[in-house]
């Protein structure tokens, strides 16, 4: 029998305690025990990105990321963009306008890739290039979109800051 | 999947946990992009996982840098190396790797520890690692520290010199002794992106202002149960002037390459495949 440990995190701006097994997945955690179904399983094998959560500021696929690993840290899913007076995040504004969502399975991951990103790039002053925008998204699979809306969608969220 | 895990959070908190397990059957467990899927395709029996993913020790985790070295925590991730201005600048070939692994999300928790350890002959971190001549250092639970060329630290796929009372702290690269670089990372897969190497080829030179390569460092992936280092193609390209070598001097390099590849043929490439790879993408170094 294994023994479950507790851990605390910041989940979507809140602090939240919780016993988990420790060979857990945090996209077992978040789905099951939060009630999270915005990270998607996919392949479960770091393939697809449809997975992909925010922890500390970094994206990274929740299917390759043991649960207690999450101790301490703040973790964002896609249920956490936006805000009380703005339902959507700009990423997801930006998402819809290029029509960037088709059947959806891939966007959830997506979304938080381009948010970390876009984040990071703001702080550091950086506009990135197209190029380097595609590169950013290459550990996201979309059967559907073609994946130009998904980059069209990606870049317009940086015009929308060079604006601010 | 099922095991037990055991989290230091110091240096003396993880040899405790080393020693503790030596009777036990324990891995350890740095990013897990490798491990996780290990264990879902090999289950492992009363397993112990001895996670070092919240070590906060520097010596684990900084880069730093003095008049000889630079040296990087095993559990630098390939991010970091990516926003290092020290490793973008002055060790190309290190930047290129990293940059190749799988996808945004996997350089975020991927270490070059794991991708070391891990002991694939595609692994594109460690590649570069060995063009660079590093060095691992390795501790036990003693607290006691050895060093070891990275090229023999590797024995074998998923193979390494380390002991089961042995932990990778942290690996070595020798400054360059030259501000004149060529360096860089050729990786052919399947498809641009998220694709393990088929081949690579990573090549780090130090030139003189004249252009005379100095010090050549070659290491290629994939095309054998290690990643050699190309020590006979490197001696034969020393002493040359990078920018005017003749066609035959190329032809000659990228034989001398291929007396590193022994690949075999699998589910990605056939052996055929990655010889010829290996040599146009040789040869292909100074047009
Ligand atoms: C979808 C996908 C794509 C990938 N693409 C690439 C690619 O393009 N190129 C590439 O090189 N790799 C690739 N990988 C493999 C993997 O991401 C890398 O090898 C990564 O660097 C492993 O690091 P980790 O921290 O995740 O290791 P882990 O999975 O935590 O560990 C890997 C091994 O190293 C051991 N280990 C880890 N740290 C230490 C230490 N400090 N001391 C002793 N032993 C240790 C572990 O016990 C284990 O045996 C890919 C993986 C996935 C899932
Ligand atoms: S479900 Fe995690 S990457 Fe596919
Ligand atoms: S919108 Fe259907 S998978 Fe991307």
């Amino acid at each position: 029998m294994n023994n479950w440990v507790e851990i605390t995190m910041k989940l979507n701006g809140k602090t939240v305690s919780c016993r988990v097994k420790p060979s857990s997945l945090l996209i077992d955690l978040l789905r099951d025990e939060f009630k999270l179904k915005g990270a998607k399983p996919g392949c479960l094998e770091g393939e697809c990105g449809a997975c992909a959560v925010i922890i500390d500021g970094n994206a990274i696929n929740s299917c390759m990321y043991l649960a207690i690993n999450a101790e301490g840290k703040e973790v964002t899913t896609i249920e956490g963009l936006g805000s009380d007076d703005n339902l959507l995040d700009a990423v997801q504004e930006k998402m819809l306008s290029h029509g960037a969502v088709q059947c959806g399975f891939c966007s959830t991951g997506v979304a938080m890739s381009i948010k970390a990103y876009s984040e990071k790039m703001k702080a550091l002053g950086i506009k990135p290039t197209r190029e380097e925008i595609k590169k950013t998204l290459e550990g996201h699979l979309c059967r559907c979109t073609g994946y130009i809306k998904i980059i069209d969608a990606a870049e317009a969220v940086f015009e929308e800051g060079s604006e601010m | 999947m099922d095991f037990e895990v055991v989290t230091p959070h110091t240096q003396s908190e993880l040899l405790g946990a080393i020693a503790a397990n030596q009777g036990k059957n324990f891995r350890i467990g740095a990013g897990y992009t490798d491990l996780i899927n290990q264990f879902k395709l090999r289950p492992e029996r009363d397993l112990t996982v001895i996670n070092i993913a919240q070590i906060r020790e520097d010596t684990f985790r900084n880069i730093s840098k003095n008049d000889r070295c630079i040296e990087l925590g095993a559990l630098v991730t390939a991010s970091d190396l990516l926003g290092n201005d020290t490793v973008r600048k002055e060790f190309p070939v290190l930047c290129e790797a990293a940059s190749s692994v799988a996808s945004m999300q996997i350089r975020n928790t991927a270490t070059i520890g794991g991708n070391i350890c891990n002991a694939s002959p595609s692994a594109d971190m460690s590649g570069a690692l060995v063009a660079l001549q590093a060095r691992c250092r390795i501790l036990n639970v003693k607290g006691e520290r050895r060093e070891e060329p990275l090229v023999s630290f590797i024995r074998g796929p998923r193979q390494t010199s380390l002991e089961k009372h042995e932990i990778l702290e942290r690996i070595i690269i020798p400054q360059n002794t030259s501000a004149v670089i060529k360096s860089g990372f050729e990786k052919i897969g399947a498809r641009k992106s998220m694709e393990i190497s088929i081949v690579f080829l990573a090549y780090h030179f130090q030139l003189s202002e004249s252009g005379i390569i100095e010090k050549a460092g070659i290491a290629c992936g994939a095309v054998a149960p290690v990643i050699p280092f190309a020590d006979r193609a490197c001696a034969y390209i020393v002493g040359k002037r990078l920018n005017e070598l003749k066609d035959d001097e190329k032809e000659a390099f990228a034989q001398k390459v291929m007396e590193y590849a022994a690949p075999i043929s699998d589910i990605r490439a056939s052996a055929w495949y990655r010889n010829e790879v290996l040599y146009n993408i040789s040869k292909a170094l100074f047009e």
